[in-house]
């Protein structure tokens, strides 16, 4: 199939040329749609979309069809209603669905070439500020980018189908299942396939076919696919993500080739591509540069013409131009290829009333999530001491969930009476990411510690978090009196040359509930002629509780 | 305990550990529950993590070719028919 210019898609209908799968759409009939799509934005005076589709032939049409009505072109990462919000005063009309589209449909416009330079598509994503950004591109950059695949790897794919497991929405997806087969005369799924299940029986139904996929599905395919088959595959492209070493491998031991990565941003377009543990080789055109703190610095004919992208990656560069990335310079993360910014996230939770301070970080288990360390409020205190926490930390992510996409929602809580800051003021991300790893913990934190005549005062301060409270009660949680005794056993061997075996207890007595964030006063005596540690906790003027341990020397006998 | 309901909390309490989820315990996860979307709230990183898990702990395979396999993971009581029925296979 003859490759069209990007600016020449819609100069004439050509009914050969297929476009979609399931259902079939020839490129006639996308023509014909989009011009039509053309003509009814035109006529309500549309200036400005957003579009956000799931459905990658419905968004050629979209997409097509308001650059022909000279109409810009927003394309929001969500439909959050804080999304939505955010950009409802820079767009005049939104298509989130097909039906969207046939409401405007009119009496199609004359086929036309399209202005490289007048057209513009806008993309979303984190800012490092912590403000989503939107990062404006003519249609010339992206034909660049389309021009530059196809020079790459088209005489490699032929005439294979492709399809997709990311979403269309982003850079990536929008040039590698769109823009690019659109151009290249190939056909194109128009669903994202999450699934690595749905992925193989699509793949089955054509006798060539390429897979633009992601880190987050090709890391986890299992045994129970089949591998022969699909091993047929003409090329895998993975991006938006580091693909793991050995998820890479991996594929290569099943499939017989290194899966073909894709370094890039929404600013910057591609970058760069590699095939297995190489360093990355840049696109034709490409031209990088490091700035003082080594981070790449990149000019790129998928840029606005002069500009030069300030990228956030720290790297290494060769003698042969190719380079190696050695990590991020600010607080984005990508979770599953979803570009995080810690900072809005850390906004939105402080705008509670239970939170006076918060940070977070990323747990790395089966799969890496978001933790949040949590400094509460008097008002978060109330709440965790009489509701418990579960009901703390499901109503800090529901909070969140206005904010971002349920992936980004922290996993992992630990509640601080305060943050350990450094003496810069400052707590440094690899401390946020150790104190997220930490087991809750299990003891008090001793605020002060006083000895006269041999008694000692100890102000404690009952962690917020402690491992003790869950289960004890869920909705109530308090001070079991045992660990309160064990407290007062451990903190006695600490401060004091007592014998170290636990022989028993006497007088117990608990009168006040310990809860969550309460600062107590121990008293710790020892009485050598009677071997016993007395102990009493006090909350300010109430006592909570008081009792004495017997203790003996290791050695001694238990008769 | 029946057979079925002691498949159902072991299920739960792989779900649980697998996921890394805090807060949540095996009697708060219904067997009815929706998993993914709205329900408990999994996302579809979680049910990839979630095939696996399901196919490592209980020595079966998801297979690949039949229509709707994700069906299987609508909730728990759907998982455990599924483990048994693969099982027997």
């Amino acid at each position: 199939m003859k490759g069209l210019k990007l600016e020449h898609l819609l100069l004439e209908p050509l009914e050969l040329r297929l476009v979609t799968t399931a259902p079939a759409m020839n490129h006639a009939q996308l023509w014909t749609h989009a011009l039509s799509l053309a003509a009814g934005l035109q006529a309500r005076g549309i200036r400005r979309l957003a579009v956000h589709l799931e459905d990658a032939g419905v968004l050629a049409i979209a997409l097509l069809g308001a650059w022909r009505a000279g109409v810009s072109v927003l394309l929001p990462a969500d439909l959050q209603p804080h999304t939505r919000q955010r950009w409802d005063e820079s767009v005049d009309a939104w298509l989130t669905q097909a039906s969207d589209l046939d409401a405007l449909y009119q009496a199609p416009l004359p086929g036309a070439a399209l202005d490289l330079d007048a057209c513009q598509l806008s993309l979303c994503t984190s800012g490092s500020s912590g403000e989503p950004k939107r990062i404006d591109k003519t249609l010339r950059q992206l034909a660049n980018e389309v021009d530059a695949l196809e020079a790459l790897w088209g005489a490699d794919l032929k005439d294979a189908c492709i399809i997709g497991s990311v979403a269309t929405q982003h850079i990536y997806g929008l040039l590698f299942r769109v823009l690019w087969p659109l151009c290249a005369g190939r056909r194109f799924g128009r669903t994202q396939l999450a699934f690595s299940e749905d992925l193989q029986r699509a793949s089955r139904e054509h006798p060539r076919f390429a897979w633009v996929a992601s880190p987050a599905l090709l890391k986890r395919m299992g045994d129970n696919l089949d591998w022969p088959a699909l091993s047929q595959v003409s090329r895998v492209f993975s991006s938006g993500g580091a693909l793991p070493v050995e998820a890479a491998g991996s594929l290569y031991d099943r499939l017989g080739q290194w899966p073909t990565e894709i370094l890039g941003s929404s600013e910057t377009g591609g970058i760069a591509w590699r095939q297995g543990a190489q360093p990355w080789q840049p696109f034709a055109g490409v031209a990088l540069s490091q700035d003082a703190d080594g981070a790449l610095r990149i000019a790129s004919p998928y840029l606005p013409a002069g500009h030069i992208e300030h990228t956030a990656d720290a790297a290494r560069i060769h003698a042969d131009g190719r380079f190696e990335l050695l990590g991020r310079l600010d607080r984005i993360v990508k979770l599953e290829e979803k570009r995080i910014s810690l900072p809005m996230l850390e906004q939105a939770l402080m705008a509670h009333p239970w939170v006076t301070e918060n940070r977070l970080g990323v747990v790395q288990e089966n799969r890496a999530s978001l933790g949040a360390l949590v400094v509460l409020s008097a008002e978060g205190l109330h709440a965790l001491r009489n509701q418990g926490r579960r009901t703390v930390t499901q109503t800090l992510r529901q909070q969140l969930s206005q904010h971002c996409e349920a992936l980004a929602l922290p996993r992992r809580w630990r509640l601080l009476r305060q943050l350990p800051l450094n003496s810069q003021g400052k707590l440094p991300q690899a401390e946020i990411d150790a104190l997220l790893l930490a087991p809750r913990p299990k003891a008090p934190e001793v605020l002060e510690q006083v000895e006269a005549n041999g008694e000692w005062t100890l102000q404690l301060s009952i962690p917020p978090d402690l491992a003790y409270f869950s289960g004890h009660f869920p909705v109530t949680p308090v001070l079991p009196g045992v660990v309160q005794v064990e407290w007062a056993f451990n903190l006695g061997q600490q401060l004091m040359a007592v014998p170290t075996r636990f022989a028993g207890m006497e007088v117990l007595k608990f009168q006040q509930l310990v809860r969550p964030g309460d600062t107590l006063e121990l008293h710790l005596r020892f009485d050598p002629q009677r071997s016993k540690l007395y102990f009493a906790y006090r909350n300010d003027d109430t006592a909570c509780s008081s009792g004495r341990i017997q203790l003996e020397a290791a050695h001694a006998s238990a008769g | 305990m029946s057979d079925k309901q002691r498949l159902e909390r072991d299920i739960k309490m792989l779900i649980i550990e697998a996921l890394g989820l805090e807060d949540i315990s095996v009697d708060d996860i219904d067997s009815e529950q929706t998993l993914f979307g709205e329900g408990l709230g999994l996302d579809s990183v979680d049910a990839l993590e979630l095939g696996l898990a399901i196919q490592k702990t209980y020595g079966i395979k998801i297979d690949a070719d039949a229509k709707d396999t994700r069906n299987h993971f609508t909730n728990v009581a759907c998982l455990a028919a599924f483990v048994t029925a693969r099982q027997a296979a």
